[in-house]
């Protein structure tokens, strides 16, 4: 009998914590006013997407793979240059960049993973909500930035916004897996086996403000496999502004 | 009742409970012209603006406070680090060892210590301090300096900081930032907010 109860007691805990862990999960927001219409006549500068793929230690610490990170970047690459014509405008690819001006392309990239971070972090997850920002929230308020210095991305003279791609995969190690089940059995407790994080954002390149973000901390798709890439790429562009899927979705009643 | 189940039911509610009510994650106001008790130490700050302080605690003695998220403007303050213990709380204590504030630790030692907890602490090689000079804080001789890091997340950050030594304790408060728009967008703030805190006499 008591073995019976305390399993369901867990069960229950279990079925809570997956429950709360969605609230974290995927996510779309707008800025307030921003519309982008397809065959609008704006540019989009996709900026070299952020690719790190690697393993989950026992201890939970990611170890990256150049492998299996090199695998995932020309499948993503395939799978973005595939989706390109069903974004709605004319999308450039940022200029092949060298020295000094590749490192800054690198670093708003990296900038625009800590922003969408913390939007997913303290916006997205409704019960870790900054008290600050409050207000702005009842309001629907979607007010982030990477600042005006977008400007002196490669590429930006010539486009109205970029498209910024920020991926994180790490696959749970064997050790990780094992003290997974090994955690729900014993003491019921839910260990995490893996991490596929991924964010796809629209930044103003005059102003340098987000307009749309899509976030998602639990993607699928294995970016090692093409049509894993594929998937992946479909997740994170859905409802992308001015797409023929948004344009779809938007007539539906 | 036996005990076994009476623990796994209060296991099982306590769950339910934290969850429900989102007091796991919920953080803290601290509103502007409030007086702020930093870290249960004597050490106080009355912000000149509104500010949110984190629920999480990254040590004993020290608390979290920023206006957008931590990736993006982290001011850390912490309060009266007693001897023999480290700035931040450590992960394993055998293995990844963090730098102790010690009752030898020269003010002008502190700079080090800190670069020294960053670099165990974040898992990080790339740290720079590129100035140190004597300065106020709490309204005592003290000193003031500043560094570059690249954290794990590889953004290049910018940070400044204020520290001093009370009755053999270390008080600071750090100031970290991407140097990209966020550190200079934040620093007047962190610099005011500095200047108000103070300590019981």
């Amino acid at each position: 009998m008591s073995g019976i109860t305390r399993w369901i007691a867990l069960w229950l805990c279990a079925i809570v914590l997956i429950t709360n862990s969605g609230i974290a999960q995927e996510r779309t927001a707008v800025k307030q006013g921003f519309e982008l219409s397809a065959n609008s006549g704006k540019k989009i500068l996709l900026i070299r997407p952020k690719v790190s793929v690697g393993e989950q230690s026992t201890g939970g610490l990611f170890e990256p793979n150049a492998d299996w990170t090199d695998k995932a970047r020309k499948n993503l690459d395939a799978a973005l240059f595939k989706k390109q014509g069903a974004l709605g405008n004319t999308v450039l690819v940022s200029p092949e960049a060298y020295g000094d001006q590749a490192l800054v392309s690198e670093e708003y990239t990296n900038l625009f993973g800590a922003v969408a971070s913390a939007v997913v972090n303290y916006q997205f997850f409704v019960g870790n909500r900054l008290p600050t920002k409050k207000r702005d929230n009842k309001a629907g308020v979607f007010d982030w930035s990477l600042g005006e210095g977008v400007r002196n991305i490669p590429g930006a003279q010539g486009a109205d916004y970029a498209l910024f791609i920020y991926n994180k995969d790490a696959y749970g190690s064997t050790g990780r897996k094992l003290l997974q089940i090994a955690a729900a059995l014993g003491p019921g407790l839910a260990v995490k086996s893996g991490e596929h994080l991924g964010y796809a954002g629209l930044v103003d390149l005059k102003t340098g403000e987000l307009l749309w973000l899509n976030a998602d901390a639990a993607m699928g798709g294995d970016v090692r496999e093409i049509d894993g890439a594929e998937k992946r790429v479909g997740q994170l562009l859905e409802e992308f502004p001015g797409s023929v899927e948004a344009v779809e979705k938007a007539k539906q009643p | 009742m036996t005990a076994v189940i009476r623990n796994t039911w209060v296991l099982t509610a306590l769950c339910l409970a934290t969850v429900a009510s989102g007091a796991v994650h919920a953080n803290a106001y601290r509103e502007k012209d409030k007086i702020s008790k930093i870290a249960n130490s004597s050490m106080t700050v009355t912000p000149p603006r509104d500010w949110n302080r984190l629920t999480i605690k990254p040590g004993k003695y020290a608390e979290v406070w920023t206006l957008d998220g931590e990736q993006l403007n982290d001011v850390t303050f912490y309060g009266g680090v007693e001897p023999g213990t480290p700035l931040l709380r450590e992960r394993n204590k055998k293995r990844d060892p963090l730098p102790k504030f010690t009752t030898t630790t020269l003010l002008v030692e502190v700079p080090e210590l800190l670069e020294g907890t960053y670099r165990a602490h974040k898992k990080i090689g790339s740290f720079t301090l590129t100035n140190t000079q004597p300065g106020q804080f709490l309204g005592r001789d003290g000193v003031h300096f500043t560094y570059d890091y690249t954290d794990q997340d590889d953004l290049p950050r910018k940070g400044e900081a204020r520290a001093v030594l009370i009755d053999k304790k270390l008080y600071m408060v750090t100031f970290d930032a991407p140097r990209l728009h966020y550190f200079n967008r934040t620093l007047s703030d962190f610099r005011t907010l500095a200047d108000a805190a103070k300590i019981a006499k």
